[in-house]
C-alpha cells in the first residue's frame, strides 16, 4: 500500500453524474396515540462510483433513510430519484443490491445455494450458475463450506455470504445496513478489506449505513453525519484518505486520527441527544 | 444432549415389557390365591392375553388353520385360506392402510394449500375466520355417521372421514407457519428480485415446512383414526371391521390383533414420517461450528 497522504480533491474515479438522489426525504410512524417523526427534511445526492458512509447514532433515521433508498419503506415526503427514475415503495428496483444488518441467510439452503439465490431468480442455467458461484465462494474465502448450512457457520462467514448473495447478481448500488455490526473487531476489519477489495473492482456506487466511525472513515470517500431524533443531515465531511486503502494502516496515518478528532465531537453530541430523547 | 438407546435404557424397556406381558399373561391365574390383589379387569374375557392373541394372530392371518396346525407354504392352503375371507387380516391391513393413505394425503395437500393462501392474505384470513373457528369447533369425528350416510359403506366414506380429521390440524399448523415467516427472508427475497409466486416458492413454502412437519406424525395417527371410526361406523372390509365382528363374536383376542395390528402399522407410517422429516428439514439439524 502507498503512502497515505492528504488530498483535497474528491476521489477522481468518483463521476460528477448523479446516481441516487434523495430530495426532502422525511418519514413519521404512528406509534399508538403519538407521531415520531424519525427523519426530517434530509437531501443529499450520491456520484456514480461514490461510497458514502452514513453515519449517527442509533435512532438517528439513517437506517430508515436507506430502507426508503431501498423501497422497504415508504417515505411520508420527499422523494427518492435512482438514476433518474423514482423509487417505488414495496418494488425492487433493478440494479440496486441490499446487504442487511442482521444474517438473512436462508437457513434452508446451503451457502453455495444461498449465493446462487439472484441468478436462480433470473433463470441463469445451472452450469452458468455453478461457476459464477465457485467464484463467489472463492472470493468471500468460504471455500469447503459451499454445502454447509448457515446454521454450521461462524458469524462472519454468514455475513461473507451474505455479502456474495447480493454481489452476485452484480448490483452497480449496494445499499448497506451496519452490515458488519454484529462482528467483532477483527472480524469486521477483515470484512472492510474483503468490502474494499471488491468495491475498487466493481466501483459500485455503496450507501453504507453505520454507528462506528473508524468503519465510516476506513471506507468511505464522503460522511453524511445524522442528528438524533428526528433524523436530519447534521454534517458532510469529505474523507479524502487514498485509494487503494488499507483497512488496518489507514488507522494508523496522523490524517486519520486529524479527522477521527474532528467528526468525533459532533458525533458525540448526537450520541449525548440520542441519549435523552 | 443424553444419548438414548444406550444398553441401560434398552434394558429398562426389555424389562417392563417382560413384566407387563407377564401380569397380563399369567396375573389372572394367580385369582384364585390372592383374590384382593388382582382385579376383575385381567380377566382374559374382557383383555386376552399374549399367547391366545399370538394363536388369534396367526389364524386370522392364515399361518394356521382354525386348529393351530401349521398351513403349508407350498401346498395351497394359505391360499385357500385367504380366499375363504374375504376380510382375512392381510386384506384388512391393505384396505384400512390404503384409505388412511388417501386420507392423509388429501388432507395435508388441501390442509396446505389452504393454509398457505389464507396465511399470506389478510383479506382471505379475515373473511374466513368466523367460518373456520365454527368448523373447528365441531369435534370432526362426529360427523363420521353423516359421512357414512352420505358415501355409503365403501372406501370414499372412510377416506372423507380421514381427511375432514386431518385437514384442519394441518391447516392451522401451515396457517400460523405462513403467518409467521421472518420479514428479512422475505424482503432479501424481495430486493434480490423475486416476484410473489417466486418468493412463495422458494421462501414461504421451505420456511413454512417446520411447521408443516410439526402437524404430520399427529396428522397420520388422526388419519388411521378417521379410517378406523368409519369402519366402525359402517363397513364390509378393514381393520375397524374385524373389531366390531370380534366384538360381536366376543372374543378378545380377535379385537386385540386388530389393535397390535394397528399400533404397528401407527408406528410404521409414524417412522416414515420421522425419516421424510429429518430429510427435508435436515438444515435444522446442523449446529453452528463456533
Amino acid at each position: 500500500m502507498s503512502a497515505l497522504e492528504t488530498s483535497v480533491t474528491t476521489s477522481p474515479r468518483a463521476s460528477a453524474e448523479r446516481r441516487v438522489e434523495v430530495k426532502g426525504l422525511g418519514k413519521s410512524f404512528q406509534l399508538a396515540k403519538t407521531t415520531i417523526e424519525a427523519v426530517r427534511d434530509v437531501s443529499f445526492d450520491v456520484r456514480r462510483g461514490e461510497f458514502v458512509a452514513l453515519l449517527g447514532p442509533s435512532g438517528s433515521g439513517k437506517s430508515t433513510v436507506l430502507n426508503m433508498i431501498a423501497s422497504l419503506i415508504r417515505p411520508t415526503g420527499g422523494e427518492i430519484l435512482i438514476d433518474g427514475k423514482r423509487v417505488v415503495a414495496g418494488k425492487a428496483t433493478p440494479n440496486v443490491g441490499y446487504v442487511f444488518q442482521r444474517d438473512t441467510l436462508f437457513p434452508w439452503r446451503t451457502v453455495a445455494d444461498n449465493i446462487g439465490y439472484g441468478l436462480e431468480l433470473s433463470g441463469v442455467p445451472a452450469h452458468e450458475r455453478k461457476e459464477r458461484i465457485a467464484e463467489c465462494v472463492a472470493q468471500a474465502g468460504l471455500r469447503g463450506f459451499e454445502h454447509a448450512y448457515p446454521s454450521a457457520l461462524s458469524g462472519g462467514m454468514r455475513q461473507r455470504a451474505a455479502l456474495m448473495r447480493t454481489l452476485i447478481v452484480e448490483p452497480q448500488i449496494l445499499l448497506m445496513d451496519e452490515p458488519f455490526g454484529a462482528l467483532d473487531t477483527h472480524t469486521k476489519i477483515d470484512m472492510h478489506e474483503v468490502l474494499l477489495r471488491i468495491w475498487e473492482r466493481e466501483q459500485q456506487t455503496v450507501l453504507f449505513v453505520t454507528h462506528d466511525l473508524g468503519e465510516a472513515l476506513t471506507l468511505a470517500d464522503r460522511i453524511i453525519l445524522f442528528s438524533a431524533r428526528p433524523g436530519r443531515i447534521k454534517d458532510m465531511f469529505e474523507v479524502d484518505f487514498d485509494r487503494p486503502r488499507d483497512a488496518v494502516k489507514v488507522r494508523e496515518t496522523p490524517h486519520y486520527a486529524e479527522l477521527f478528532q474532528h467528526i468525533w465531537h459532533s458525533l458525540g453530541e448526537e450520541f449525548v441527544k440520542g441519549r435523552s430523547t | 444432549m443424553k444419548r438414548y438407546g444406550t444398553l441401560g435404557t434398552v434394558g429398562w424397556q426389555v424389562l417392563i415389557c417382560a413384566v407387563v406381558l407377564s401380569v397380563w399373561q399369567w396375573g389372572y391365574d394367580l385369582r384364585t390365591k390372592l383374590p384382593w390383589l388382582v382385579p376383575d379387569l385381567l380377566d382374559p374375557y374382557f383383555i386376552s392375553k399374549p399367547s391366545m392373541i399370538f394363536d388369534n394372530f396367526l389364524i386370522q392371518s392364515c399361518m394356521t388353520s382354525k386348529l393351530g396346525v401349521f398351513n403349508g407354504w407350498f401346498n395351497g392352503e394359505f391360499a385357500k385360506c385367504l380366499a375363504r375371507n374375504e376380510n382375512n387380516l392381510w386384506a384388512a391391513t391393505a384396505i384400512t392402510l390404503k384409505n388412511t393413505f388417501f386420507g392423509f394425503v388429501t388432507g395435508v395437500v388441501s390442509g396446505f394449500v389452504a393454509g398457505l393462501i389464507l396465511g399470506r392474505s389478510d383479506r382471505l384470513s379475515a373473511i374466513f375466520q368466523p367460518f373456520i373457528t365454527a368448523v373447528n369447533s365441531i369435534p370432526r369425528i362426529a360427523l363420521a355417521p353423516i359421512i357414512v350416510l352420505a358415501f355409503g359403506i365403501g372406501d370414499m366414506s372412510k377416506i372423507v372421514t380421514s381427511w375432514i380429521v386431518v385437514v384442519f390440524l394441518v391447516f392451522f399448523n401451515t396457517f400460523e407457519g405462513a403467518r409467521s415467516i421472518d420479514e428479512g427472508f422475505t424482503n432479501a427475497a424481495r430486493l434480490l428480485g423475486a416476484s410473489e409466486w417466486q418468493i412463495t416458492r422458494t421462501v414461504v413454502i421451505p420456511s413454512t415446512m417446520a411447521w408443516v412437519f410439526a402437524s404430520l406424525t399427529p396428522a397420520i395417527s388422526f388419519a388411521l383414526i378417521g379410517v378406523i371410526v368409519g369402519e366402525f361406523i359402517g363397513a364390509e372390509r378393514g381393520i375397524g371391521r374385524l373389531i366390531i365382528e370380534s366384538e360381536a363374536r366376543g372374543e378378545a383376542s380377535g379385537m386385540m390383533v386388530a389393535v397390535v395390528v394397528l399400533m404397528l402399522v401407527g408406528v410404521v407410517l409414524s417412522a416414515i414420517i420421522w425419516r421424510l422429516q429429518a430429510y427435508l428439514l435436515r438444515w435444522q439439524r446442523q449446529r453452528s461450528a463456533e
